[in-house]
């Protein structure tokens, strides 16, 4: 069955299936008056109505922090204890096309040649349910970059609202369809009502994505005065990179008492001037307009030439958050021209 | 290993002190099975942790040719490197690696080599110094020059002495104008200064080169005079590293992870980069 229907109704029988197994079960719902993603154990706590979460799911595959080891310290020496993730299933509900989409460039770095288990582990355990996106924002930009609000990339199972408000179904990947033959009894047959339209962002106008990589591709531009002017309002608060669902640099830090604790991998940010500082007090990229632009190129030009990858998937949350308003598309635009320019 | 951060663990079986504030450590794994198979390519690094305090990034500074232990040579510097500095012979510390790419040794085979140092930039210069020694009938001449700010910032001082011995080789050793004390017997002056003066021949010749950026910079152009092309003219890049495999995302010069793709690098290599030093 490649297409099956999963009624409003049937929510909570499905979230009560996938907690009775142990798993968890992740959902868009309202925290401090936001819609976040977030683990919920009953229907009522989801919320159906909402554009693009305020966080991304990528705080679920690569939490915030966590421990990697553990160590004690006696006076024969030292134990240390490796910390294996075993992670229970994650159910992904309603997760939005371009956070789905980001996934694969977040697994591009953490399995380059050597493979963080940490991360593969968990999103190896996950199920992604992908609803296509029925309203948007002015910040929404995903077609711009080639992503798709109806778009399967990163999916397992891709649902459509139906104008009743249930869920048309469509398996696609194996995962997708083992888990929909697992809870047969919650997914039922397509009953033919009609679909919601899909909200589709128009293409940012001025944009081209090809000329932003050839341009960053050219190293002579790495200097160009531009990014100066560009970056000039940036703070360097770095809350466009802990949003962004495509980024994934951490610190390293070990925390804990004189006898035992635990070393850490934490979220960080190159917006950060200690990021790059180096311990003799030299700098690599000692003022903002550098991080921004290494942030920059980090989206256009080392996930996608480097990695193959999408850097940025278009949900527009830097641009929601960034207290400063510093529009990223704005820059894409001035970018796309300056390129043309040359 | 499917963790990719854990450490091995290592005892530090000796520790010498080798000028004001830089240490060497002599470190023995302690599984058997590590000791036995652990292999390094001269040029690598590790990440060398004190628990409780975190990891520090350093090249291996003992050759690929002795097996059993491994050195390392660190300045005291900040966090990590304080609390190791204060340790003891005895104690446990881990380390993570043989990360990054190394000097292509190999290739060198028949080849003359230049070797030129600054300060704390010997210990991976002495890691390929010995593993080109140790198999000395591979190569034609060995040159050095080494300098530091002051006689007392010499690092290796007993091997400096005993490569000044040797008749296979030839050390230029200086120390900064006003760096020179009672009985130095080395030259004064700048790097860049001595190694024009001392005029290597480029033909025929690798360099390998690690020290203070500003000593590079203007060895490197001294270099150019000499007839070195940048191709034959080798360094390690040194950035801010945590993860030490791609990870992090801190090391990168422009779109080269430096803990991943280098640290090794030509002068080539490097004037194709993005300007992001
Ligand atoms: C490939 C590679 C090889 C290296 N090899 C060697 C080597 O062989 N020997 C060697 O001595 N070093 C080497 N280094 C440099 C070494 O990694 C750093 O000096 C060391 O990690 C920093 O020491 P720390 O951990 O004690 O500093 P921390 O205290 O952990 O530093 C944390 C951060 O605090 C800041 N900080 C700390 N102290 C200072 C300070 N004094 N001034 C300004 N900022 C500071 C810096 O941002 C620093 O990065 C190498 C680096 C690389 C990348
Ligand atoms: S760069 Fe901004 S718009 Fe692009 S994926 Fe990241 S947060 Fe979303
Ligand atoms: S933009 Fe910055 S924080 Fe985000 S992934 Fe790239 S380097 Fe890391
Ligand atoms: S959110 Fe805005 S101000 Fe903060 S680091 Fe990002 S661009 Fe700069
Ligand atoms: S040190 Fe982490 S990416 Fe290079």
């Amino acid at each position: 069955m490649e297409k099956s229907l999963l009624k409003k109704e049937a929510l909570q029988k499905l979230i009560d299936g996938v907690r009775e197994k142990g798993g968890r079960f992740v959902a868009p719902s309202i925290l401090a008056r936001q819609v976040v993603y977030r683990e919920v154990d009953c229907a009522d706590q989801m919320v159906h109505d909402y554009i693009v979460p305020r966080n991304s799911i990528k705080e679920f595959l690569f939490p915030q922090t966590e421990p990697i080891l553990r160590f004690r310290l006696m006076r024969e020496g030292v134990e240390v204890e490796d910390v294996r993730v075993e992670p229970e299933r994650t159910v992904f509900f309603g997760v939005r096309p371009c956070d789905a989409a980001s996934c694969g460039a977040v697994r591009k770095v953490f399995t380059w040649d050597y493979i963080d288990q940490f991360y593969t582990r968990r999103e190896d355990s996950s199920v992604m349910m992908t609803i296509a996106c029925t309203s948007s924002d002015d910040e929404c930009f995903c077609t711009t970059v080639g992503v798709s609000p109806e778009g399967k990339e990163g999916a397992d199972l891709l649902l459509k609202e139906t104008v009743d408000g249930d869920y048309l179904v469509e398996a696609v990947t194996d995962r997708g369809r083992a888990f929909v033959e697992e809870f047969k009894d919650v997914f039922t047959e397509p009953d033919g009502a009609e679909l919601k339209a899909v909200a589709t962002p128009e293409p940012i106008e001025g944009v081209n994505i090809d000329n932003i990589i050839g341009f960053l591709k050219d190293r002579s531009h790495y200097n160009s005065e531009i990014w100066a002017e560009l970056a000039r309002k940036c703070v360097g608060c770095g809350a466009c990179t802990f949003t962004c669902p495509t980024c994934r640099c951490f610190d390293m830090v070990d925390e804990g008492t004189y006898i035992e604790g635990e070393r850490r991998k934490n979220w960080d940010s190159c917006q950060f001037d200690s990021f790059t500082l180096h311990a003799s007090g030299h700098n690599p990229r000692d003022t903002q307009f550098k991080r921004w632009r290494n942030r920059f190129m980090c989206k256009f030009n080392f996930y996608p030439v480097k990695f193959s990858a999408r850097g940025c998937v278009g949900c527009g949350r830097c641009i929601r958050v960034c207290p400063v308003r510093l529009d990223i598309t704005e820059v894409m635009i001035e970018v796309s021209e300056a390129a043309r320019d040359v | 290993m499917s963790n990719i951060y854990m450490p091995y663990l290592a005892t530090i079986e000796d520790m010498f002190e080798e000028a004001p504030g830089v240490k060497t450590l002599n470190l023995v794994f302690k599984d058997p099975k590590v000791r036995e198979s652990f292999e390094f390519k001269t040029g690598q690094f590790g990440l060398y942790s004190v628990f409780g305090y975190g990891e520090s990034t350093f090249c291996i500074a003992s050759p690929e040719t002795r097996k059993g232990y491994i050195q390392c040579t660190f300045r005291r510097v900040g966090r990590v490197t304080t609390a190791l500095s204060e340790l003891s012979v005895g104690d446990t510390i881990g380390f993570r690696g043989p990360y990054g790419n190394w000097f292509p040794v190999e290739e060198w085979k028949g080849k003359n080599i230049l070797f030129i140092a600054g300060g704390i930039g010997l210990p991976p210069v002495r890691s390929v110094i010995w593993t080109c020694l140790d198999r000395r009938e591979d190569y034609g001449d060995v040159t050095m020059v080494y300098g530091a700010r002051t006689v007392d910032d010499l690092v290796y001082k007993e091997e400096l002495r005993h490569w000044e011995d040797r008749d296979d080789l030839t050390l230029i050793k200086t120390v900064d104008p006003g760096g020179e004390k009672e009985g130095w017997d080395g030259e004064v002056g700048f790097v860049p200064t001595v190694l024009e003066e001392a005029g290597p021949g480029a033909e025929n010749t690798v360099c390998v080169i690690c020290g203070p950026p500003v000593m590079i910079k203007f060895s490197l152009s001294v270099l150019e005079r000499l007839g070195f092309r940048d191709d034959d003219v080798y360094t390690t890049l040194e950035n801010k590293m945590k993860c030490g495999v791609g990870k992090c995302g801190r090391c990168n010069v422009g779109d080269v992870y430096i803990c991943k793709e280098g640290p090794v690098y030509t002068a080539a290599q490097i004037k194709k980069m993005y300007n992001d030093f």
